[in-house]
């Protein structure tokens, strides 16, 4: 760390403005280094143990892999615990886990999954089929409270169980005929249902210690797992601390000693701890909007795509929304993409549909665009030539820069091209939740964020009745066209069937979709095995810290190997092709 | 003495009964609950939840409860955290926020009272000018702006000093600077003002009559009577840096009771939020109970009824 002190200190000063009201990470390059021609954001020194430390960004609601739902949770979930399946840490795909093979129905509707043998939990019991069917039964009883058990609901009597409906477990198309086979019963066809096996929900616990701990079963000390690490320290809002499992299956594949996870919620603190070397892996989501533009000369900043999209959303039960013209008008006036190249500096994509990009194979509807002159035409059909008499309404949405920032800008666009009345209404997130269930707003901002890839993650909020739906929007057509997608066994004939779908809620315009997510991490480049993926999983099996990374950024753009040796496919760094398109494995810098 | 105190613990009782009470309603008055989420929570999900915290009983049924429970001093799970006593969440804060306070407040005295005296001996000369003109800037320079300042400059420019975490006694340096320069200004200030008025008494120029050397006169006489402004200031202000600085805490991502608090607020975790309060209400009064003990004890004049 020798770079110009002159120039430090010019840095320094020119960058306390935005420090003191940022945070003060803004990234000057004074300390920062080059290698092989490229900067990297901050030190570049491997840890002296051989962990990776990493910004969990929020403390966990519960270590319960069964009940939890949210991403903090289940990142925690998946260094701890195994399904069935795991994913391919670049494609997500699924790949054997628990299970070593699994056999399907001609049907789509029957899945059985062959255990691996001499599978141990941590503390050295056996673990077989039966703790699965108890696991998945557990997520499911309703006096879990599962966060997430509408996953499961693909299998038979699923749902009805965890209603309420149903009080006998047993009906539940679940069934461990011997110790190492476990047997799914699905109601339909479910393309998706191997990626959810590797999801939170699916995870098994262990039923002995819950029996023993009860509410303190997943505390350091009490929690048995069987996945490739244990937890060893749990310390709220400071930090938590994982080792490697010598009991795992894989356990000679897992090249870390451990994993150190900050709970740190401050997204400057993030980057201040991720540049002074105190974190090796920010990921996506820590970083402060306005630096984003700033990383990209990094070579450690990893974007792309993320299935999510950031929308805003009508309520159709309140008028003049109730009016397909003007919610289409509305959407037509917004020029989406001047806010992905003005307002958030090309960091994030324009997106006019509902579903995002990166299902191979479905062919969405065409996207909604910015046609000024088609939205006037429409406000003056429904009766609000120039937007006379249009009644004022508001935009809620919850305090944050870029959501005010955004919702400003299409005020603003609205006001121009319609000249309808709009007012701001900034609330607090739990107030804007409440608002948004009860249905007490115009038009409100909303996300959503795929829990598996698929159309039907998305898609299915929309549904009638839908907890998600949140809009008063229904449509027995777009109901029907769901549930024979569900019923469809051919992939390409079930894909057409959703975009149908898809196109019926885009015409009916009930949500103003904006942008398309992205992802954006900071890696150093001594650390393997990490890459930019569509859903923002990563599964840390076997992430390595490599020690000579210096000497093997110089063969960084050869054929990659598989994960566990140089990996250079997607190890940062990685430079993107020249024409432009993601390298394999979907990461591209900018 | 020991009437007095006892009638003071009494005291507690009414005192804490108010504010358990408000907070209580005014937790509730707030939109939104505690298991509210951008993904919906089944229904089926949801009532459970609410039957299990008792939620689903009548507000004065969980009022008569929450305060029967609170009176043993059970405030039972935290909402957001279910594997976790409230009690262990608020004395784990706790500890962290009284350990950064107390760091805090050791350097805020042990530099601000001589600096204060020195200011005071030094009147109208340049090392009294050079005093006050620190305490101004460390009085008017907030600490959202100085912490992230001193990270800049300590952590991501010469790389001496973590930026942030809990995690060994280099992370504590940053974060007990930051938040005792205020107090330091503070303190130098009540020092020099409390001096300034003792060193002009009958009783320091008979000291000084008497033959007595300046040191001696300063020490001896003049300082127990003059940091008598700051031993009163001492009080609150302990009550208020281990609380913990909700703006320190979360530039450090320090685990104390200050982000615990604001966390729970936005989460709506209401025992979380009523334990803190409570506990808080709590160390306010035994705090400044101390205070005016150790008043009584410094000033003779003081007379506890």
């Amino acid at each position: 760390m020798t770079p110009l002190r002159s120039a430090r200190t010019l840095r320094m000063l020119a960058t306390l403005a935005l420090a003191g009201t940022l945070g003060a990470c803004a990234p000057h390059t004074g300390t920062t280094l080059a290698t092989h021609g490229r900067r990297w954001f901050g030190t570049i020194s491997p840890p002296r143990a051989n962990v990776l430390r990493f910004n969990l960004g929020a403390e966990p609601e519960l270590i319960d892999p069964g009940v939890t739902s949210g991403q903090t949770e289940s990142r925690v979930s998946r260094i701890l615990f195994e399904g069935l399946t795991s994913s391919d840490p670049q494609t997500l795909q699924p790949i054997p886990g628990q299970a070593y093979r699994w056999e399907i129905s001609a049907d789509g509707l029957t899945y059985v999954f062959h255990l691996r043998p001499g599978l141990v939990w941590s503390d050295g019991r056996p673990l077989g089929a039966e703790d699965f069917l108890w696991s998945w039964r557990r997520a499911l009883a309703p006096r879990s409270a599962s966060r997430a058990a509408g996953l499961l609901y693909p299998i038979v009597n699923a749902e009805r169980y965890n209603r309420g409906e149903l009080d006998d477990s047993t009906q539940v198309g679940l069934a461990a005929p011997d110790d190492s086979t476990f047997v799914v019963r699905l109601r339909a066809p479910t393309p998706y249902f191997l990626f959810l096996t590797s999801y939170t929900t699916f995870l098994p616990v262990p039923r002995h210690a819950i029996e023993t701990w009860g509410r303190t079963w997943s505390a350091p000390g009490h929690i048995v797992s069987n996945g490739p690490f244990l937890l060893k320290v749990h310390r709220q809002n400071e930090r938590l601390e994982f080792a490697r499992n010598p009991r795992f299956w894989d356990a000679g594949n897992v090249r870390l000693d451990g994993i150190v996870a900050y709970p740190v919620d401050d997204l400057s603190t993030c980057v201040n701890l991720y540049k002074s070397g105190s974190v090796d892996w920010n990921p996506s989501g820590y970083i402060p909007s306005p630096f984003l533009p700033l990383m990209r000369e990094y070579s450690d900043y990893v974007t792309g795509e993320y299935q999510g999209t950031y929308f805003y959303s009508f309520n159709v039960t309140r008028k003049p929304f109730d009016d397909v013209r003007v919610r289409r008008a509305l959407n037509l006036a917004i020029d989406r993409e001047a806010i992905a190249r003005d307002l958030l500096k090309g960091t994030r994509r324009a997106w006019g549909r509902i579903t995002p990009s990166g299902y191979p194979g479905y062919e969405g509807p065409p996207q909604i665009g910015y046609e000024p002159g088609a939205a006037r035409r429409l406000l003056a059909e429904a009766g609000y030539p120039g937007g006379r008499g249009f009644p004022k309404f508001s935009i809620l949405f919850n305090t944050s820069e870029d959501h005010r920032r955004i919702a400003e800008a299409v005020q603003a666009m609205w006001k121009r091209e319609l000249n309808v009345p709009v007012e701001l209404l900034n609330m607090e997130w739990g107030t804007v939740q409440q608002a948004t269930v009860a249905l007490r707003y115009d038009v409100t901002r909303r996300s959503w964020i795929g829990d598996y890839l698929d159309p039907n993650s998305f898609l299915g909020i929309l549904r009638t009745g839908d907890g998600n739906n949140r809009t008063g929007w229904s449509d027995p057509r777009y109901d029907a066209l769901l549930d024979a997608a569900a019923r469809e066994l051919d992939a390409a004939r079930r894909f057409r069937l959703l975009a149908q779908a898809e196109k019926i809620a885009l015409d009916a315009a009930v949500f103003i979709p904006i942008y398309h997510y992205s992802t954006h991490e900071l890696v150093k480049p001594y650390v393997r095995g990490i890459y930019h993926t569509a859903l923002d999983v990563h599964p840390l099996t076997r992430v390595w810290i490599d020690r000579d990374w210096r000497e093997h950024e110089a063969i960084v753009a050869a054929p990659a190997s598989r994960a566990g040796r140089h990996e250079a496919r997607g190890a940062p760094g990685a430079p993107a092709p020249s024409d432009g398109r993601p390298p394999a494995g979907g990461a591209w810098r900018r | 003495m020991t009437t007095y105190v006892l009638r003071r613990i009494l005291l507690f009782v009414p005192t804490l009964w108010v504010i358990a009470t408000l907070s209580f309603f005014i937790v509730r008055l707030a939109p939104g609950g505690p298991f509210q989420s951008e993904k919906e929570i089944p229904a089926a999900a949801r009532a459970q939840l609410m039957r299990t915290y008792g939620l689903d009983r009548p507000l004065p049924e969980q009022y008569v409860r929450f305060l029967a429970n609170a009176a043993r001093g059970d405030f039972g799970v935290s909402y957001r955290y279910p594997q976790r006593q409230v009690r262990e969440i608020v004395s784990a804060g706790f500890r962290v926020s009284a350990e950064l306070g107390g760091w805090a407040l050791l350097l805020a005295v042990l530099a601000g009272v001589p600096l204060g005296v020195l200011a005071a001996v030094k009147r109208n000369r340049l090392a009294d000018h050079a005093v006050m003109g620190l305490a101004l800037a460390g009085v008017s320079v907030p600490n959202f702006v100085l912490a992230p300042l001193l990270v800049l400059i300590f952590a991501l420019t010469l790389y001496w000093l973590p930026p942030a975490l809990w995690n060994g006694p280099a992370s504590r340096v940053l974060p007990v600077i930051a938040l005792s320069l205020m107090y330091v200004a503070f303190i130098a200030r009540l020092a020099r003002a409390g001096m300034l008025e003792v060193l002009g008494q009958d009783f320091v120029r008979t000291a000084r009559a008497k033959g007595l050397a300046e040191p001696a006169v300063i020490a001896r006489h003049a300082l127990p009577l003059g940091v008598l402004p700051v031993v009163s200031f001492l009080g609150p202000a302990a009550a208020r840096v281990v609380m913990g600085s909700i703006v320190i805490e979360q530039v450090f991502a320090i685990p104390g009771l200050g982000r615990q608090l604001v966390g729970a607020a936005f989460n709506r975790d209401y025992t979380l939020v009523l334990g803190i309060v409570l506990f808080y209400a709590a160390l306010l009064l035994v705090l400044n109970l101390l205070v005016d003990l150790a008043y009584a004890k410094l000033d003779p004049r003081v007379e506890l009824s």
